[in-house]
């Protein structure tokens, strides 16, 4: 087995021949890619197209028929445990409790990741995402952006490498939007990104390299410096075309 | 590997995620006393409803046979109402998802919801008790020890808490989530609730053998507990994993 | 279509071993006896009521309800079987995760329920025949109640999710702890005492092998051409899907 953090090669996400199939029907096919450290990848396709799926592997939370994929060296599936400390998800989904304060949401889940400071570390990134003065509110009144805000925060509490973000956009008003490309400016320098995205304007803008699934293959995989704006726009509107019923 | 094998989570830290996993649930239910309000108004409804079923059966009637079947008819449901809520918490906002994105062993997340479980249902036990003795009981005398009864209960709950939070965590990603978990979960408590009936029976009848058929009732009890709450914790890995 | 040829053919001699085994019964079969039962009460039964004593009505111990113990034993034994198989491939598809064993589980559990339906009948009359009641809840006849609810309780299971990945890994689990809950419940019901009485003790013939054997081989025979033939169905169903699927991409 090779080193896991080589800094020579640096790469950050290894995805080799990924497929993953039930019965006939292939959710990803074949996919393969490779992310330096400190990239940004954007994830384009339609409906069923199999990002949601690349996303559930790479997070380990769905295990690939074969192929491999590795972050950071290690394995999705052998060393799925050491790679859930340095992945974070954002989501569309607060994945919060409703019922708990702010605070007690970022300790709960600082306990889930035994971080060690770990009233500190709430405290700092509750200032962070300007929560402070609402970190005694329960969840359930805070509006979507504030959601978001607090999703961020959670998904940095233990201090990942890889930040995940699945549609993070959706759902948020203009300002919300604003605020939380902010945030994403702040932290941006210190982690690798891999973001599912439907709006193809924001996902490019955002991005250093972008891949565009259909049907579980990929369709287009390059660093945005080699991409071609509109050749790359005419792409996607020709895959959401083909997408799976 | 060196690096990586120093941030592998080891016991102490499987202790404070199951700590912090229970805790969260108790704060929440402090907070909102949504399952035992429910269940507890759930039971005061099936009291009602055994006064119904129980109106014709004359004077001659002993109450005491049949109390122990009454009470955990209403414990089977009742605890269905818990459990449904207990995971629909953390389907809700896909918290459950985050849970497992966080470097937990996955028996961590079974034990901690179980015994949360187990908790709660413990607590709509010692309440529903003394209700049903004031409403159905007085005068009867009892016959057994005292201590039988809440070894019978913690014996059952352990069961109910072990099968249904597997059961559960399967139906709150159905269509019909408390059909699916009663269609479900009825069947297999079938045998854990035959012995409870019949340990719980001995101890409220007492007379001649009811030690026996208590101890008899109890073992049956323990290995059920044993087999089942093992299958259940062996399979909840691949209901997280789908 | 060679399997469901070979299906075909252990319908067909499976049927026919049934039939023998069942006419055997009530022909070369020797009828045991088992002398007499005395009852406190009068009951409604198709046995002679030999005399009245001052002990209770005296009735022929039965010996109708041996006939059906040739049909009734083999089901109930191939359905256990069969639920078996179903557990089988159920924990085969959470190992592999593979599509084909969760059918292939499936099909078992369709098939486990025809059979499992037809001990509850063939229980139903032999209670009726042997013990004088519709219904009894006899250790045998509750735990294949309650395994009949647990097999619906798979199918509702099955019908309630859409994902179909997730259909199968739900479904397995419950198959797998629906089977080991069966022979406990057989061995709690039969442990715990009961106030219910026990009309008549149920005794059976040793001696009457052949029909038994014969209609125990006809109905695995008829179990596995059951399943094979769904099976069969089910795999051109497959190929219907791949064939869909590869006309649209």
């Amino acid at each position: 087995m090779s080193e896991p953090t080589a800094p020579e090669n640096a790469l950050a996400v290894e995805v080799r021949g990924l497929t993953r199939t039930f019965g006939a029907r292939k959710a990803l096919d074949k996919v393969s890619f490779d992310l330096p450290q400190g990239a940004f990848l954007s994830i384009f396709g339609p409906n069923g197209a199999g990002k949601t799926t690349l996303v559930k592997v790479l997070t380990t939370l769905t295990a690939p028929s074969k192929g491999s994929a590795r972050i950071f060296g290690l394995d999705v599936v052998e060393d799925a445990v050491e790679l859930r400390e340095r992945i974070g998800l954002i989501s569309h989904n607060p994945l919060l409790y409703p019922d708990l304060s702010a605070e007690e949401n970022l300790r709960f889940f600082a306990e889930m990741y035994g971080v060690d400071d770990a009233a500190d570390r709430v405290r700092e990134l509750l200032t962070a995402v300007e929560l402070d003065h609402r970190r005694l509110d329960f969840v359930r009144t805070f509006s979507r952006g504030m959601l978001q805000r607090l999703s961020i925060a959670r998904s940095l509490l233990h201090r990942p490498d890889v930040l995940f973000l699945d549609e993070p956009y959706s759902g948020l008003d203009p300002h919300a939007v604003e605020i939380f490309d902010s945030l994403m400016a702040q932290i941006r320098s210190e982690h690798t990104f891999v973001m599912i995205s439907h709006d193809l304007a924001k996902g490019l803008e955002l991005c250093t390299h972008a891949l565009i699934l259909a049907r579980g293959k990929v369709v287009l995989s390059a660093p945005k410096a080699e991409i071609d704006e509109d050749e790359f726009t005419a792409t996607y509107r020709a895959t959401v075309g083909t997408g799976v019923s | 590997m060196a690096e990586t094998t120093a941030r592998r989570p080891g016991r102490g830290l499987s202790w404070r995620q199951f700590r912090a996993i229970l805790r969260k649930d108790i704060v929440m239910e402090l907070r909102t006393k949504e399952m035992i309000t429910s269940m507890g108004i759930y039971a005061l409804l099936t009291m009602v409803v055994y006064q119904i079923a129980l109106s014709q059966a004359g004077t001659a009637f002993d109450p005491r046979t049949i109390a122990a079947g009454l009470l955990w008819l209403a414990f089977v449901f009742t605890s269905m109402l818990g459990l449904n809520r207990s995971l629909v918490h953390e389907k809700d906002q896909g918290c459950l998802e985050a849970l497992l994105l966080s470097p937990v062993d996955r028996p961590v997340i079974f034990f901690a919801k179980a015994i949360g479980n187990m908790i709660f249902l413990l607590i709509v036990q010692v309440l529903t008790i003394p209700v049903f003795a004031f409403l159905f009981l007085q005068g009867s005398e009892y016959g057994g020890q005292l201590w039988m009864i809440p070894v019978a209960l913690l014996g059952g709950a352990v069961g109910i808490a072990g099968v249904g939070t597997l059961l559960a965590t399967m139906s709150v990603n159905t269509k019909g989530k408390d059909f699916v978990l009663a269609v479900l979960f009825i069947p297999l408590m079938y045998p854990l609730l035959l012995a409870c009936v019949s340990a719980t029976t001995a101890a409220v009848l007492g007379g001649d053998g009811h030690v026996q058929q208590f101890w008899s009732g109890m073992g049956l009890i323990a290995a059920y507990d044993a087999i089942m709450v093992l299958a259940a914790y062996a399979l909840y890995e691949f209901v997280l994993g789908a | 279509m060679k399997q469901l040829r070979v299906a075909l053919v252990m319908l067909v001699i499976g049927g026919l071993l049934t039939t023998v085994a069942f006419v055997m019964a009530f022909t070369t079969a020797e009828v045991q006896r088992f002398g007499t039962v005395t009852l406190s009460e009068r009951i409604d039964t198709a046995f002679p009521l030999q005399e009245v004593t001052a002990d209770g009505y005296r009735y022929e111990r039965p010996w109708f309800s041996q006939k059906i113990f040739y049909f009734h034993v083999p089901v109930a034994e191939a359905s256990f079987l069969v639920f078996g198989v179903a557990a089988f491939f159920a924990i085969r598809f959470l190992m592999t995760k593979r599509k084909e064993y969760d059918t292939k589980s499936r099909i078992a559990m369709e098939t486990a329920i025809v059979f499992v339906t037809l001990t509850m009948i063939t229980g139903i009359l032999w209670t009726r025949a042997a013990w004088g009641v519709w219904w009894e809840w006899e250790p045998r006849l509750t735990t294949y109640f309650i395994m009949t609810l647990m097999m619906i309780g798979y199918f509702v299971l099955r019908n309630s999710i859409e994902d179909e990945e997730r259909r199968a890994v739900y479904a397995s689990v419950f198959g797998i702890i629906a089977f080991i809950n069966a022979p406990i419940s057989f061995f709690i019901t039969r442990l715990i005492p009961s106030n219910h009485p026990v009309v008549f003790q149920s005794g059976f013939a040793t001696s009457n092998l052949v029909p038994f054997i014969l209609g125990q081989i006809g109905m695995l025979l008829v179990g596995y051409a059951i399943y094979s033939i769904r099976m069969n169905e089910e795999r051109l169903e497959e190929r219907v899907e791949i064939m869909k699927e590869a006309l649209e991409g």
